[in-house]
């Protein structure tokens, strides 16, 4: 913050050059003091508040610089003859009226530098948008800021759910809590219609309904009587959006009775509408007790999720320090669940965007680059012009105008010029905006809308006026500097040479800018590619998936559970296409999964924490063979695994290799975390990518779903042909069994890979997006500076074709002088993607981020485009007729 | 010389409020701003370049004044300038006040204002 705010302050220092010298010097020290305090006064109250101040000193400092130059111009020439405009106003009228003529005398300039800034603009709002929804609002909460989430800490392993008895203890024995809240969502069965149906539920108590704001519309919401378990009673609450889609808005749906996982439920009442959970956005509450897996609310069990919301003035340390003081006392009084069990805290905020903060920078930094090389883009253009008006301001200048007041009028026609980009940027931001809400739908976190508002509008604007300043600054400072006599005396033609360093190193920073966005870009896209080539460890082609869960109330034993898993395959192996199917507790990259320590026989016993962690899943005979996972030593699971047979277990490859490295592991006996018995190792598998296609090798193994049978389980079933073609015969099979039981998730697997690698794909194409414009704004940078380069010395040319030279050559000798340029532009581009790609790192799988390769091809591609662009004006000048070039001017 | 004080009227809002800051006594520019936006309620916050841009201007109409540079205690700021009225600068504030005293006189009399009891 610290560094940020004396950045902020150098900035500001940076920024009064836009005053005259002689303002700066007297007055420059006071106005950096008095911003310096209000910023600092402006940090107390956060980061919007910083933001907000910046942008007013921002505003204040290019509301009031052309005055200060109307000033400083009739300070210097007291005794001018021409009439002193009474008010600072006339003057800046003036220079409109001007600016506004001299815009409208050179369309094609006015429109192609708009176009190129409304560019720029347009996509810097829409991003900011973005940036604005998700990183700056605030959570949609009642005191949001204060809302912190509760995680369980396992020896060194944090973010895990909290155990329910525990979070009772802490909730009425903390001392910097206002209050804490606990859920945890779960589909839920509802059943009674037409046809059985899921719904998203999610089991709370009934403080968790206020910490969210879920205010009722209609009847009430719970009591804290009824979320506790010792009274747990039958009621539930809909929230306005379920009322309205499933019960058609019914007044009287208060008092109505609903069969939710088997069990009926009373509506007390309905929620006001867009209410969400940090888990989305649910269909129904249900009091917590009602959570149907068994051991979810028992103690040793880390089964909910906590969040609560500090008391006003409270730290964050010390609200951490408070519970982590209960939770030792809990370890000292129930050690034989509580052992290794700590807390920890997170801002609720963070944990909801944390993971999206660096995509999201790295986005907004690429279409800031866009941005930066438009506003080159003009300036050179403003140049080019500048040179092409040196009479007219040669005129002015001998008629009296200061040089304060020529550089104010240039001024003005920049910032008009970029208000007018500005304007047209907003449109292509509302569109961007509304393309980036519906790819973004899925990964926004609490329903963030994104839309262009107040602070949107706010931030095109400063942006709109940052960019007429940068490209502005040049052409006025040019402007400004030349002598009267010289400008007067000087050929329209010769003018243009005292631009041409500025114009060649705009130039250069336009294309270096390219080759590092282009840098990015390329590293990020190959980084995708990696990712796409990952070896999930199964096929993935004609794949198909469905998810299930039995209400526990219906299905109350193990063997009620195993003997409807057991038909259910019966029923879906017998569907015509199916080739082979069978169930998995969590099917790969489907987004479910657990894990647990695990004890291995025979080793001496370690601390919690170090065991190895093993995803474990469940299924049934033949998953191996329908995935298409290679059995590399020993037995599926068969028929004969029944529940009272020895328990057996599978391990891949991994687990096996790195637990018994020089023995076979068949045979070898390993324990489960809260399971007793001692499951027999009959087979090796090679592993699979489960969590994420970026994760390392995972510990895995498998136990047959009939000695562990659990009421949620997931189809896996191999197709003849495309599985999407299967969907309605799969329900309907599984239906032939228990016709209340929904299905959903019905999935072929390249959807699941895909929304795998939604994410950084999301990323790449917006970077490639921007890339591909930085190139042809470089392109066309490079190509008009050549291009009037060469007006400019047509008589030379003409010259050289008159003495003999042939086309070919004089091709060379053009393409040469810009291929200088780029050279120049490609050395310092390098060294900056070195340095941008080092902020990418953390964002890059399976590619360096100096990598050679991706470095090569975006430089020759850079160098080609760039090549074609210095091309086209030499052929024209190649192909100079030398007579009418000699007579030219 | 002597200017006739009429002719700086009207005053511009940030301009009668700096004259009004000064009123108790020499102040830095940071103090101005900060008895302005208090005494405006926040509804005038005068950035840097408003209030010094309006203070070169002043200084040169002889409205303000730098006060000599006086030994500094240990602690004070090396950067800070302090302003005061100059008598020219108080005659024009005295002859602002009158004049807008007057239109709030018509306004009450056209019934435009009312007085806020206890305000």
């Amino acid at each position: 913050m610290m560094a940020r705010l004396s950045m902020l302050l150098r900035s500001y220092r940076a920024a009064m050059l836009i005053y005259p010298q002689s303002f700066r010097a007297r007055f420059g020290d006071e106005m950096a003091e008095l911003a310096a305090e209000r910023i600092a006064r402006a940090r107390r109250s956060g980061r919007v508040a910083v933001g907000r101040e910046a942008a007013a000193l921002l505003i204040d400092l290019v509301r009031t610089a052309p005055a200060e130059w109307s000033y400083a111009a009739r300070a210097e020439r007291p005794a001018a003859v021409h009439a002193t405009p009474r008010d600072n106003m006339d003057i800046v009228i003036q220079d409109l009226r001007f600016a506004v003529r001299g815009l409208l005398r050179r369309p094609a300039f006015t429109v192609v530098a708009a176009l190129t800034l409304a560019l720029g603009i347009g996509a810097n709002t829409a991003i900011f948008s973005v940036v604005n929804a998700i990183l700056i609002r605030p959570i949609p909460y009642p005191n949001g800021d204060r809302m912190v989430t509760i995680w369980g800490v396992q020896g060194t392993q944090g973010q895990n759910g909290v155990v329910y008895a525990d979070y009772l203890e802490w909730r009425a024995q903390n001392r910097t809590f206002e209050d804490m809240g606990a859920y945890r969502g779960q589909s839920v069965n509802l059943t009674g219609g037409d046809t059985p149906d899921r719904v998203f539920g999610m089991f709370v108590d009934a403080s968790f309904l206020r910490l969210v704001g879920a205010t009722p519309i209609q009847g009430r919401v719970f009591t804290d009587a009824e979320t506790q378990i010792a009274t747990k009673a039958p009621v539930a609450v809909i929230t306005a959006e379920t009322w309205q889609s499933r019960f058609g808005s019914d007044r009287a749906i208060i008092g109505r009775t609903l069969v939710l996982n088997g069990q009926p439920h009373t509506v007390v009442g309905v929620t006001r509408p867009h209410v969400q959970t940090p888990f989305g956005a649910p269909d129904v509450f249900l009091p917590i007790p009602y959570y149907p897996n068994a051991s979810g609310l028992q103690r040793g069990t880390r089964g909910i999720s906590a969040l609560g919301t500090l008391k006003p003035g409270v730290s964050f340390e010390n609200a951490q320090r408070d519970l982590r003081a209960l939770a030792k006392q809990q370890e000292d009084a129930y050690p034989a669940t509580n052992k290794g069990f700590g807390v920890e805290l997170q801002s609720l905020k963070d944990q909801l965007v944390g993971s999206s903060r660096t995509p999201i920078y790295i986005v907004f930094g690429a279409v800031f680059i866009v941005l930066l090389i438009a506003c080159a883009n003009v300036a050179n253009l403003q140049l080019a012009r500048g040179a092409a008006r040196h009479r007219e301001l040669s005129v002015r200048a001998a008629l009296g105008a200061g040089r304060g007041r020529i550089a104010q009028q240039l001024l003005t026609e920049s910032l008009l010029l970029s208000l007018a980009g500005g304007g047209a940027g907003l449109a292509l931001a509302a569109l961007g905006t509304k393309y980036l809400a519906t790819i973004l739908v899925d990964s926004l976190p609490l329903g963030a809308d994104i839309r262009v508002d107040g602070p949107a509008l706010l931030f095109a604007f400063t942006v709109s006026i940052v960019s007429g300043v940068l490209f502005g600054v040049a052409p006025a400072w040019k402007a400004s500097r030349t002598n009267v006599q010289d400008m007067l005396r000087a050929r329209t033609g010769a003018a243009g040479y005292g631009h041409a360093a500025t114009r060649n190193t705009l130039v250069v920073v336009q294309l270096a800018l390219s080759l590092a966005l282009l840098s990015c870009a390329g590293l990020l896209t190959r980084s995708l590619m990696e990712l796409q080539r990952v070896r999930t460890g199964f096929d993935t082609k004609n794949l198909m998936t469905a998810q299930f869960r039995l209400p526990a109330v219906k299905y109350d034993t193990p063997d009620k559970i195993w003997a409807m898993f057991d038909r259910a395959v019966i029923e879906i192996r017998a569907v015509p296409g199916v080739q082979s199917a069978a169930l998995v507790r969590a099917f790969p990259l489907s987004g479910n999964g657990e894990s647990y320590p695990v004890t291995i026989e025979g080793r001496a016993p370690v601390a919690v924490g170090d065991a190895p962690n093993v995803q474990v899943n469940s299924i049934t005979p033949q998953y191996f063979s329908t995935m298409g996972i290679p059995r590399l030593a020993g037995r599926d699971f068969g028929a004969s695994d029944t529940r009272t047979a020895l328990p057996v277990i599978v391990v891949n490859d991994e687990l096996a290799k790195k637990t018994w490295p020089n023995t076979s592991a068949i045979g070898k006996r390993i324990q489960l975390t809260g399971d007793d018995r001692w499951w027999t190792i009959v087979g090796v598998v090679g592993g699979t990518k489960h969590f994420t296609l970026s994760e390392n090798p995972l510990l895995q193994a498998y136990i047959p779903h009939a000695q562990r049978p659990q009421i949620f389980t997931t189809l896996a079933v191999r197709t003849t042909g495309d599985p999407l073609l299967l969907s309605k015969s799969i329900r309907e099979a599984i239906w032939r069994v228990d016709r209340d039981q929904p299905v959903w998730g019905v999935r072929p697997m390249d959807q699941l890979l895909d929304s795998a690698v939604g994410a950084p794909k999301l990323i790449v194409r917006l970077t490639v997006g921007f890339a591909t414009v930085a190139l042809l704004l470089g392109a066309i940078g490079i190509y008009g500076v050549l291009s009037y380069t060469m007006s400019q010395r047509i008589q030379e040319v003409g010259i050289r074709i008159a003495l003999g030279a042939e086309s070919r050559q004089v091709v060379r000798m053009v393409v040469g002088e810009g291929m200088r340029i780029v050279g120049v532009a490609i050395a310092i581009g390098l060294a900056g993607s070195f340095a941008a790609a080092q902020l990418l790192r953390s964002q890059l799988f399976g590619v360096g981020p100096a990598d050679v390769l991706t470095f090569s091809i975006v430089t020759v591609l850079l160098g080609l485009v760039a090549m074609l662009a210095c091309y086209l004006p030499a052929r024209r000048a190649s192909r100079v007729d030398p007579m009418v070039a000699l007579r030219a001017d | 010389m002597a200017p006739d004080p009429r002719g700086q009227l009207p005053l511009t809002a940030v301009v009668l409020h700096i004259l009004l800051a000064l009123t108790d006594g020499e102040r830095h520019g940071y103090a101005i701003a900060q008895e302005i936006e208090e005494t405006t309620a926040g509804e005038i916050r005068t950035g840097p370049g408003t209030l010094y841009g309006s203070i070169q201007r002043m200084l040169a109409a002889s409205l303000v004044e730098e006060t000599a540079p006086r030994r500094r205690a240990a602690d004070d700021d090396e950067r800070r300038r302090y302003y005061r009225l100059t008598a020219f600068g108080k005659r024009v504030l005295e002859l602002e006040l009158q004049r807008l005293s007057r239109i709030v006189r018509v306004a009450r009399a056209k019934r435009l204002l009312h007085d806020t009891v206890g305000a």
